[in-house]
């Protein structure tokens, strides 16, 4: 009896090479005809399509085995050749066989003592655990070693160079070695004289690298398409096949009608020529053959080799079913756990179930509302397909919905479409790391697009600008527990890279909080009802009075979300760094103090919750679980979109003005850092210039004039954002890290500043200069890609070229780094992807290599360590005062 | 065209032309002329001319002798040139409360990286907890500490590619930035990283960070000498260079002042100058100018030029490879960079400190300090490149990739010529490069995948021997009793 659940592994697979014999043992039928099909449209008996070798067409039975289209897989034929042809695959090895051995007796140019020395040398290495390929250099030593004897120590036979004309022809000092020839000297080369040659003679005979019988593989590897005007197109493999067909049967006929030499050898040679590309059609050193209409064939190696082919296209990664693709947009409404997935999608993805005896009531039910049943107007899942235990499937449909459900037995298998609370794989491309495919809770939705929660999109690098992703509906219960108990993206708000948090709050979520907890506003019932609309909370906020009115302080709301006994304290993103920090007392409202689940002070910012850096959620998930974490941020997204939905949010080119002396005084700045820039010029003309050590005169002005400007710049900046005060809609999302930087707003306000290339001044375009604006030979800043107006003054057109200049080198770095970081990737993941940790904590390779004693050196994981220390000692020190005042 | 090259190459031994097409036009070539005995050439040649190609072309017996005798007097040379250098311990001593910590958990069994307990030695410290609490800290201390191990047979490698991957896609391309020292070219961003990764034997910007022994750490005279002494000064940099065309000599007129900065004798740039191949002719010294003189047969023009040429060029003094060294000033210290590395000669110079003295090429490193060298500076080099762009990234990843590419005692690329070549699954291997080759030869060697790897059960469409994959647990539901 078969033991369900226990499916048998595939132990390992044995590499050998196939003898002629075996050939002709697995060969349904033998290939004569080079023809295909017959008028009628038959196939041939003892042609390429010949029955023998399995059927493509339905209603057809294959004579080997009598199976149908699905059933039989097909069989192998085999074509006799006339005469012998050399493997291409094998000529390096066919070249060394015929250098390390006697032309006269076949033995190996080496003594009998010599070659046993040799072989225990393999043996023990082989006893050392030496791999394959430290086997092939020793292997290739010797038998270079044995080509340089120039006198066979065994029969004394002078040897002759044998040389290769690439690609298979053998030369022995300028004569022809034919491939009859060649074959015969393999024959004569002893068994144990191969092991030092690197080839084993239990799996390979030497002999059998020149081919007398080519094996056909079955039609179903090469099948034939019937186009819609119904002519036949056949596969490159059999045109490839047909040609050697014809070739050979040309070459038998005169040889056996004892044609002259000359011609024999000719199609001898072009026998060769189709069989070496029907292996691999991209030899160096002959045409590659083409179709009639002047494409080049896909031929055995082109099948497999490369991106497109068998195993990187059909091997490492495969199509699947049970997934679906669609655009995504934003559902703050959403549990990070949570996917909206439409209910068309919903409908057509099925989950599998087994009939049992506790589940079969219910499932009948099911099976009776058909396949789109609904509730008053709600979704309920249906089912789609019923599995009997004989395999037979049967499509649910509205009409035979009450015959099945009365049918059904224990052992079906039920395929339902999902239900809310089904787990499942969303995926975004490119799948750079583990938290691109993580699990969700599915949850029906309206509409055609899958929904998900905006804290999650950090992890994804997804937006919605059209993105689309994939989802996977697991197949099995095994699946579906792994899945929740790893891949859920509660399991994955740290980040395995720097253990810290890349799930949380991102834009509006930190301007919502920010304007909550700033300078802790007070909020009226009314606001406060608003507010809390949009959550479920469990405990209410601390009033305060005022007025004779309840009011609610910011913070104090805030504080309702945080778990109990948190404490910790940092300082927010708006911290200006200050050269005695104040702590608790900053007059910024920039220093947060969490203590027992309660924020005393600062602003909840983004290093407080955002992705990346949010050290309040980092500390949740570490400290209460991800449940927690999933709870928190979940709850402050919402409570931070009711702050900003009732606070109102917006910023306009207004948040770029600056008062009117501001902008002389930068112009100032501006107009001085040209001044000096055009000395340095003038000094560098007149040779006054001093070196730097090491530079030459000219590197010298440009570093001094790169480094003038970017002070001019930022000096700019200074200014003007000396004028833009946290009044400001734009600053407070630049300070906050809600959104841009101060940089892009002193961009906007004061000056765009120099404008680089390759991290220099724009140098090249016309002749001595870069613009046809300047003089030849100007080296001031203007005429060097220096701009003084602001993205809100607008760029002259001479600065706009500047900036297209700069703008377009972004974008060719991008496209060049994409291609070059996925290679780099590729490579790492291929090198490292075997590597594991054991119970012991160390890290091997399945060779069984120890690569690590000890996991990164203190058998920690990255994702649990606070940025990759192992403990925070602060934390220690805050347990043990806790410990103490309970223990005591 | 092989004549023609015979004929060039005779020429460029000294052989006159005629004789030389003569001999190239008999379908000579040089391999036969070099091995030809005399007395062939002069049967060949007339008894003139063929002495005289014998002498000029010839690889006779004697000479060869002579050659190889004065390579191994130079070898020996060097030889005892090289200091034996001792590398110091540099794993900073325990404090007194971290061995007080180390003999509590050796008491109790915990088991704890040292950097754990000499962060908390350090806390203690500031705090200043008292010795009795000790005991309960560390107890906290591994309570966490258990819970931050990784899980048994958890894919670090995979983990660990990505995080060094995904972050790539995030860094610049730009190749040159000033890092720290303006005037020093330094790569920087994706290229440096996969640089790094490639284990290149020259990177593309080679450097040295090079500290000045303890006692002379602020000391700007000494800076500035080591730093004269590790860039490659060449003649021209500081002597004037002209023909003298009365004479047919080449003129040396050295700077007396930048040999003075640059603490150089005039017998050095003699002794220099008379070591160069292909200078011939004697120096002399007149006052403060030198003066090559060629001997007699040789005062044509064309080799005046050619002298000048190679006179200019040569290396007065400095460390070959090392185009400039630039002081820096920390405040702390004095430290030179140079663009251009040779760390072993460097490591040799009286002034240098070994101890932190490095160059940025783990392959340089390798070979002058050895593979545990190299693996640190994998570590440093690929650390640096990610922060220096604002990219977190966690050591252990880094130090997964580093220890798998020394692994085997010397470095290996990352990549098909290096780890992921030497797989030991035949269809990992064809799966990642050059796929026929691979299979072909596992054919006929009679190779046996033993389905270990991941790649391969893939392949095979069976579940891979990881994670929940490592661990066999089977779930045998018992039968009804009926």
């Amino acid at each position: 009896m078969m033991r369900k659940g226990i499916s048998k592994r595939v132990g390992s697979i044995t590499f050998s090479y196939m003898s002629p014999e075996e050939i002709r043992k697995l060969s349904a039928t033998k290939i004569i005809t080079p023809d295909t099909y017959d008028d009628d449209g038959f196939p041939i008996d003892m042609g390429l399509m010949d029955t023998h070798l399995g059927v493509i067409e339905p209603g057809l039975r294959c004579k080997t085995c009598g199976g149908r289209v699905d059933q039989c897989s097909g069989h192998f034929g085999n074509i006799e050749l006339a005469m012998p042809v050399i493997h291409v695959g094998y000529v390096k090895e066919i070249k060394k066989l015929l250098r390390s051995t006697c032309c006269e007796c076949g033995r190996i140019l080496m003594t009998d003592e010599e070659r046993e020395e040799y072989i225990s040398s393999i043996k023990h290495l082989k006893h050392l655990g030496g791999d394959s390929l430290d086997m092939r250099a020793l292997t290739k030593k010797i038998s270079f070693t044995a080509q340089k004897s120039s006198v066979c120590p065994h029969c004394e036979a002078p040897q002759l160079k044998i040389m290769l004309d690439k690609p298979t022809t053998f030369r022995e000092d300028s004569r022809k070695l034919t491939p009859k020839e060649v074959r015969v000297r393999m024959e004569r080369i002893p068994d144990r004289d191969l092991i030092p040659m690197g080839m084993n003679p239990d799996v390979v005979r030497p002999e059998w690298l020149i081919l007398k019988v080519l094996l056909v593989p079955p039609v179903t590897v090469r099948p034939s398409i019937t186009l819609e005007s119904g002519d036949r197109s056949e596969d490159d493999l059999t045109h490839k096949l047909v040609d050697i067909l014809r070739i050979n049967q040309r070459l038998r006929d005169n040889r056996d009608i004892g044609s002259p030499q000359l011609i024999v050898e000719d199609l001898w040679d072009l026998l060769q020529y189709h069989v070496t590309t029907y292996f691999d059609n991209q030899t160096s050193g002959i045409p590659p053959a083409r179709h009639r209409s002047g494409r080049t064939l896909k031929t055995l190696i082109q099948r497999l080799k490369g991106k497109d082919g068998r195993f990187r296209q059909n091997l490492s990664g495969k199509r699947v079913n049970f997934s679906a693709r669609t655009v995504i947009s934003p559902d703050p409404w959403l549990s990070i756990n949570q996917v909206g997935v439409p209910m068309r999608a919903a409908r057509e993805l099925t989950v599998p179930m087994k009939v049992t005896t506790e589940n079969i009531e219910v499932i009948r039910e099911m099976v009776l509302k058909g396949p789109e049943p609904f509730d008053r107007g709600k979704y309920v899942p249906g089912v789609n397909y019923i599995i009997r235990t004989d395999g037979r499937r049967i499509r649910l449909t509205e009409t035979n919905a009450e015959t099945v459900a009365e049918k059904l037995e224990i052992g079906f298998t039920v395929e339902r479409g999902l239900m809310e609370g089904d787990v499942v794989l969303f995926n975004r491309q490119p799948s750079l790391h583990r938290m691109s495919m993580m699990a969700h809770e599915v949850k029906i939705v309206p509409g055609k697009t899958f929904r998900m929660n905006l804290a999650v999109c950090p992890p994804y690098n997804a937006d919605f600008d059209g993105d689309e992703m994939n989802l996977h509906i697991l197949q099995s219960e095994e699946s579906r527990a792994e899945a929740k108990v790893m891949m859920m993206v509660q399991e994955h708000i740290l980040s395995p890279r720097f253990g810290g948090p890349i799930i949380g709050a991102i834009q509006d979520h930190i301007t919502g909080l920010f304007f909550l907890t700033y300078q802790n506003p007070l909020f009226t019932r009314r606001e406060v009802v608003s507010i809390f609309s949009n959550l479920v909370i469990e405990k209410y906020p601390e009033s305060v009075t005022l007025d004779d009115e309840r009011m609610w302080r910011g913070k104090d709301i805030f504080s309702t979300f945080l778990p109990e006994d948190l404490n910790t304290e940092f300082s927010s993103s708006i911290c200006e760094n200050c050269d005695v920090c104040k702590g608790i007392e900053c007059d910024k409202d920039a220093f947060v103090v969490i203590e027992d689940g309660k924020l005393l002070s600062g602003t909840i910012d983004e290093s407080a919750v955002g992705a990346f850096k949010g050290q309040i959620v980092d500390k949740i998930a570490r400290d209460f679980g991800t449940d927690s974490a999933r709870l928190f941020i979940d709850r402050i997204t919402r409570l931070a979109l009711g702050v900003i939905t009732l606070k109102g949010f917006t910023t306009s080119i207004e948040d770029e003005d600056v008062p009117r002396e501001a902008k002389k005084q930068i112009k100032d700045i501006l107009l001085e850092a040209e001044d000096e820039v055009r000395k340095l010029a003038q000094s560098y003309n007149d040779g006054e210039l001093e070196e730097m050590p090491g530079r030459t005169l000219k590197e010298t002005l440009e570093v001094m004039a790169m480094q003038r400007m970017g002070k001019a710049r930022d000096n700019a900046g200074k200014i003007a954002s000396k004028h833009l005060g946290m009044g400001n809609n734009a600053v407070k999302m630049a300070r906050t890290g809600a959104r841009a930087s101060m940089l892009n707003l002193t961009q906007m306000a004061a000056a765009l500043g120099q404008q680089a290339i390759r991290g220099e001044r724009p140098s090249r375009g016309y002749e001595e200069r870069t613009l046809s604006h300047f003089k030849r030979g100007e080296l001031g800043a203007e005429a060097r890609g220096f701009v003084k107006s602001s993205y809100k003054d607008g760029l002259n057109p001479v600065e706009y070229f500047f900036h297209s200049m700069g703008g377009r080198e972004g974008l060719v770095d991008t496209a060049v780094r994409t291609s070059r970081s996925g290679y780099m990737q590729r490579r790492l993941i291929n090198a490292l992807e075997d590597l594991m940790v054991y119970a012991d904590e160390s890290v091997r390779n399945p060779a069984d290599t120890i690569i690590q004693f000890k996991y990164g050196e203190d058998g920690v994981d990255p994702m649990r360590s606070i940025k990759g220390k192992a403990i925070d000692m602060d934390d220690i020190i805050t347990d043990l005062k806790a410990f103490k005042r309970g223990g005591k | 065209m092989a004549q023609k090259d015979t004929i060039n190459a005779l020429i460029r031994r000294g052989v006159d032309e005629d004789t030389a097409t003569k001999l190239a036009e008999k379908n000579y070539l040089l391999g036969d002329i070099q091995s030809a005995s005399k007395k062939e050439l002069i049967k060949e040649l007339g008894k003139k001319k063929g002495e005289d190609v014998y002498k000029k072309v010839s690889k006779g017996k004697k000479k060869k002798k002579s050659r190889t005798k004065k390579k191994k007097d130079k070898k020996k040379k060097t030889k005892k040139e090289l200091k034996e250098l001792e590398i110091p311990d540099k794993i900073a001593p325990l404090g007194d409360i971290a061995k007080k910590l180390i003999e509590i958990c050796d008491e109790k069994g915990h088991e704890l990286p040292r950097k754990t307990i000499q962060d908390a030695a350090d806390k203690i410290k500031e705090i200043e907890l008292p010795e009795e609490d000790y005991e309960l800290m560390l107890d906290l201390i591994m309570d966490r500490f258990e819970s931050r191990r990784v899980d048994p047979m958890e894919s670090v490698g995979i983990v660990g590619a990505q995080s060094i991957g995904e972050p790539g896609t995030q860094m610049t391309m730009k190749t040159f930035h000033y890092a720290g020292v303006a005037e020093v070219n330094v790569t920087q961003g994706l290229p440096r990283m996969i640089e790094v990764v490639d284990a290149r034997k020259v990177p593309s910007t080679p450097m040295m960070e090079v500290h000045l022994i303890e006692e002379f750490k602020h000391d700007r005279e000494k800076a500035k000498r080591l730093a004269s002494d590790l860039e490659v000064t060449n003649l021209i940099d500081v002597a004037d260079v002209e023909i003298d065309m009365a004479d047919k000599e080449v003129v040396i007129k050295p700077d007396m002042k930048k040999l003075k900065s640059s603490n150089i004798e005039i017998e050095h740039i003699m002794d220099q100058l008379k070591g160069v191949r292909g200078i011939k002719g004697d120096v002399e010294k007149s006052g403060k100018t030198l003066k090559i003189v060629l001997p007699e047969d040789e005062k044509k023009y064309a080799s005046l030029h050619e002298t000048i040429e190679l006179a200019k060029g040569t290396k007065i003094k400095g460390l070959d490879g090392i185009n400039r060294a630039i002081i820096r000033d920390t405040g702390e210290e004095f430290i030179i960079y140079t663009e251009g590395s040779n760390l072993k000669e460097a490591l040799q110079m009286e002034l240098v400190n070994i101890e932190n003295s490095s160059s940025n090429s783990p392959v340089e490193i390798y070979n002058v300090l050895g593979v545990e060298g190299s693996r640190n500076s994998i570590i440093k080099e690929a650390l640096d490149t990610l922060n220096e762009q604002g990219l977190e990234v966690d050591v252990r990843h880094i130090m997964l990739v580093a220890d798998m590419m020394t692994n085997e005692g010397d470095i290996k690329a990352i990549g098909r010529h290096g780890i992921s070549g030497k797989k030991t699954s035949v269809l990992a291997r064809a799966a990642f490069e050059i796929t026929s080759t691979h299979l072909l030869r596992a054919a006929i060697v009679g190779e046996v995948d033993k389905l270990e790897g991941v790649t391969e059960n893939i392949i095979v469409g069976q579940p891979i021997t990881q994670g929940t994959g490592a661990i066999e647990v089977k779930y045998m539901p018992k039968k009804p009793e009926a």
